[in-house]
């Protein structure tokens, strides 16, 4: 293939052109084809990380020669017309290749709250001993007879106009040094950070002229889904602004564990940790500009995340999290300085990630618990936080105990023929008539639907089987004589949508394998609790408090979830939504430093229970993977339902068989 | 010095509930007599405990056609009468069942793919043959089932027979049989206390009564899972005493089915020396198999040998006097 338009090639090389972006790359032959369009700069999406097992990484070979491994997303016919998966075949030869533009996800998820709701959300003594301190300096300027270098004239000063004794300076600071102080005359704002109750100070910046009236930090909650920083004034202790937006990871993966592969295959740590970053840095420079305050003026980072997102933002290995026995290489990550990891605020700001209790309680939870101040409460609360794992925190002042359930991302409505993540054009809302058995929904920006979102999957399980459309053990009952109920090519389905209603011309529907992947997740979570709470020698009618964290956790209708198991049959007032507890404990610790040592103390006191080692978890298991559980006697409210609803329709339909 | 040892009694709110199989005359069927099995309100034979008003009882497997695959053993035990089912039925009655396990296996698409029509013909003489209650068994692939068992519970229509099996993704089609034509049910789940209470519970959803709902939660063999059905029922049995109604209906085991799966009963060449015995160790494996179960609670043992018959029977005798 001498027309390419490429002349000069070296031996063993290959040109790929991908379509119809028209990039070339020339790659060395045995060159993966993903990796072929990554350095290209062709995005091709990897949910699975790059392993072959989701199909969802499909190219176009439309010329030239390549190696496919057998996967079972590609049929025989499809091989013929050229289709590969990008993640499993390798360059032959000069190809070209067309890659599907992907619909960019441009809109970015909703904000939990409006920035100036966010409160400090646990009592604080932020002003005790603030991290940053800034001082406004007037420095005498040298002449012959006072011939001061420029770093101990600085002292000099910081000593003599604030008290400052001992000052710690790093090399990029002294660099900065001369510049700074001469620009504006000998008028400088130095940037000091304190670390605890040290009383050595660490000089952070030099600018000049007078800055001291702002000081800046930013708080962040890197989601396996969703990156959140809140903007801080640290004068005053508030959220300035928020802004939120995909975690960059996203194409190399939907879930950790996709995350962990992919950082496993050649630089791919370091471009998951560029990844997250960049995502990190495009939302400074949104609220920077937005609020006119200059990065570098960023003098302090705070992290949380889950164990595998704080390894990869920190550039940490994170293959051993996913093998046996799953340790983390640290639960506990050093302070860095912000340019180590290519975040564009102050270079020499601390970057502080929370600490984490073991690979499947990550900082995140330690944040979680910290902001809900479940660790100061005399009732015994019930933390959970549902998203791809639900985690789930139980304890109060005394002790607390936590384990992770791995629910699936069925309620991100990955997993589910027509689910979607909760943008607009989902179906977040679905209710189902109990006679005609006509479902009539919510969308989410008004749109014609393009799928279901989390919430509404939720509810759409919980009215099939109230309205009994499924049977408790999630059966589709096909006998309905509905147009709703048929069997498709996946099996028995219920259409929630025509296709004449919907965006893309499909009927939307829910598949009896969708089903059941929804309860297997709910089961999971509903296990963990159980097995939490008797592990403690409780019973679920102790708990006094629910409190639910997470960006799913506020779609969660409460009444649905207790219908169909998920959440325990109890008064709606003990159920509390937090919002993004992530973040609200990254600000916490970004404020006061002081809870820096709680969230310490909070992560020691986590007793962490390791659901696959323990025997009563399969059988808490199977008994949750039923509508709403085995043990009807602990949904009572339920019970009452189905027994009026049952009632109702012998009374409608002249059948007692519901 | 003698020791006064007080024997602990365990007091418990609930009970098995107790299913009749088989209705006479009086009760509209054709059948000379009825088998209740359940009741008890206590552990197996703890009689000082609880009530136990029914003993276990006895259903002979026969099958519509002859079974050329089942053990040496077994057919030479049985002799000429295998190629008949009502000569068969008729021998296991003189053997002293209480029940005739009827397995309509020449309706698996293996072994004749008969279909309802002439199942119900089959079905239809053995009533006529034999007057102990009955229990059908369907071939055990889904859709066949479906198609015959449902013809085979309206020729039954009032003889309240036992068909099976439900499973928890094939229930509805043999429930709604069993509600039509008042029959009792037979759930089975795959060694699992949860999954057997949940397809008892669908199963009572459809409107089925609960005294005519039996349960069987599989049967291990000795030697193949055994330990494990008995803890499992074992397991629903303290739950039905202790008043979970989901858990209360009478336990069936197939116990033939499984103990002459078991290479122990079926191969007699080039095994260990110290197996003994061919001739007997089909016997002595159902009869270890079906008596371990009895006392994890089984209402009605399914066997195939006669001397297990005879041997199980004994058993039961000297339990329950």
């Amino acid at each position: 293939m001498s027309d390419l338009g490429v002349k000069a090639k070296r031996d063993g090389q290959c040109i790929i052109v991908f379509k119809p972006s028209g990039k070339i790359i020339e790659v060395e032959q045995g060159t993966l084809l993903l990796d072929a369009a990554r350095r290209a700069g062709v995005e091709v999406i990897t949910p699975c990380g790059g392993f072959g097992r989701c199909g969802r990484c499909k190219v176009q070979v439309e010329m030239g020669e390549v190696a496919r491994r057998q996967s079972a997303h590609l049929t025989q016919a499809e091989i013929d017309k050229g289709s590969a998966l990008a993640c499993m075949t390798v360059v032959k030869g000069d190809a070209i290749v067309y890659v599907e533009p992907k619909e960019k996800v441009k809109l970015a998820p909703p904000l939990e709250t409006a920035a100036e709701k966010i409160a400090l959300p646990i009592a604080c003594e932020w002003q005790r001993n603030p991290r940053i301190r800034k001082y406004y300096l007037e420095v005498e300027p040298p002449t012959l007879a006072d011939a001061t270098n420029d770093l101990d004239r600085l002292r000099r000063e910081l000593k003599l106009q604030h008290g400052v004794e001992k000052v710690s300076v790093s090399l990029p600071v002294v660099k900065n040094l001369a510049t700074a102080l001469r620009q504006d005359g000998w008028k400088v704002t130095t940037a000091l950070e304190y670390d605890g109750d040290d009383q050595q100070a660490r000089l952070i910046g030099v600018l000049s002229g007078d800055r001291s009236s702002t000081s800046w930090g930013v708080a962040v909650d890197i989601g396996t889904t969703t990156v959140v920083v809140y903007l801080v004034d640290l004068l005053t202790s508030k959220v300035v602004d928020a802004a939120t937006a995909y975690n960059g990871q996203i194409n190399a993966g939907d879930d950790v564990i996709s995350r962990i592969i992919y950082s496993q295959r050649g630089d791919g740590l370091a471009q998951l940790q560029g990844m997250v970053v960049k995502t990190i840095n495009d939302l400074l420079i949104e609220l920077g500009g937005r609020n006119r305050v200059k990065l570098p003026e960023i003098n302090e980072m705070v992290v949380a995340g889950n164990t595998t997102m704080t390894h990869l933002f920190l550039g940490i290995n994170a293959k051993y999290i996913r093998e046996e026995p799953y340790v983390p290489v640290t639960t506990h990550p050093p302070v860095v300085r912000a340019a180590e990891l290519g975040v564009r605020i102050n270079h020499e700001a601390g970057v502080y990630a929370f600490p984490s209790v073991g690979s499947y309680v990550g900082g995140d939870i330690v944040a979680g618990v910290l902001s809900s101040a479940m660790f100061q409460t005399d009732k015994l609360t019930l933390f959970i936080d549902v998203g791809t794992n639900g985690e789930i925190v139980l304890g109060s002042a005394d002790w607390l105990m936590t384990c992770a359930c791995s629910a699936g991302p069925a309620f991100e409505g990955a997993g589910v023929r027509d689910g979607m993540r909760a943008i607009p054009g989902a179906i977040e809302e679905i209710w189902i008539n109990t006679e005609s058995f006509e479902p009539t929904y919510r969308v989410m920006g008004n749109l014609p639907p393009q799928g279901i979102c989390g919430s509404g999957l939720l509810s759409a399980l919980a009215e099939l089987f109230v309205s009994g459309v499924i049977d408790k053990g999630g059966r589709i009952r096909r006998e309905l004589g509905t147009p709703r109920v048929r069997v498709g090519e996946h099996g028995a389905e219920y259409v929630v949508a025509w296709a004449s209603e919907t965006q893309d011309e499909h009927d939307i529907v829910l598949t009896e394998a969708d089903i059941n992947n929804l309860i297997r997740a709910k089961a999971a979570i509903y296990a963990g609790f159980s097995v939490l709470v008797n592990s403690v020698g409780l019973t679920m009618a102790d708990v006094e408090q629910i409190y639910i964290a997470g960006g799913f956790g506020r779609h969660i209708n409460i009444e649905k979830a207790i219908q169909i198991g998920l959440l325990p049959d109890m008064p709606w007032d003990r159920f509390k939504y937090l919002g993004n507890t992530s973040a609200l404990g990254a600000y916490t610790a970004l404020v006061c430093q002081d809870m820096r040592s709680v969230a310490d103390e909070i992560a020691a006191k986590m007793t962490y229970l390791e659901l696959s080692a323990d025997n009563s978890f399969m059988n808490e298991y199977t008994s949750a993977l039923f509508l709403p559980h085995t043990d009807m006697t602990a949904f009572p409210t339920v019970a009452d339902l189905l027994e009026n609803t049952r009632e109702k329709l012998v009374l409608t339909r002249g059948s007692s068989v519901v | 010095m003698p020791v006064t040892v007080q024997t602990p009694v365990e007091k418990w709110n609930g009970a098995v509930r107790e299913v009749t199989l088989g209705a006479t005359k009086a009760d509209g069927g054709t059948r000379g007599r009825t088998v209740t099995v359940g009741g008890s309100a206590t552990l197996p034979f703890l009689h000082f405990e609880g009530a136990i008003p029914n003993r276990p009882v006895i259903a002979i497997q026969v099958q519509d056609i002859d079974p050329l695959d089942w053990s040496p053993t077994l057919r030479s035990a049985w002799g000429d009468v295998t190629k008949d089912v009502l000569k068969w039925a008729a021998k296991a009655v003189d053997l002293g069942a209480d029940i005739i396990a009827l397995n309509l296996r020449s309706a698996h698409p293996d072994s004749g793919n008969r279909g309802p029509e002439e199942i119900a013909e089959t079905v239809k003489s053995v009533l006529g043959a034999v007057d102990l209650p009955l229990i059908i068994y369907g071939p055990g692939v889904p859709e066949k089932d479906n198609e015959v068992l449902v013809r085979a519970a309206e020729v039954a229509a009032g003889e309240r027979v036992a068909i099976g099996l439900c499973e928890q993704n094939n229930y509805r089609t043999i429930v709604a049989a069993c509600l039509a034509n008042g029959h009792v049910a037979i759930a089975r789940a795959p060694i699992d206390v949860n999954i057997q209470k949940q397809i008892n519970i669908l199963m009572s959803d459809m409107g089925l009564p609960l005294d005519r709902i039996l349960m069987d939660p599989t049967t291990g063999a000795l030697g193949y899972g055994l330990e494990y059905s008995f803890s499992v029922m074992e397991r629903l049995r303290l739950s039905a005493l202790q008043g979970d109604g989901m858990t209360q209906m009478p336990t069936i085991c197939t116990i033939g089915d499984e103990a002459w799966r078991a290479k122990e009963a079926k191969v007699s060449q080039g095994v260990p020396e110290v197996w003994g015995d061919f001739a007997k160790r089909g016997v002595v494996w159902e009869t270890i198999t079906a008596t371990t179960l009895l006392n994890a609670g089984a209402d009605i043992l399914v066997l195939r040998h006669p001397q297990a018959v005879e041997n199980v029977r004994k058993a039961i005798d000297q339990l329950i006097a």
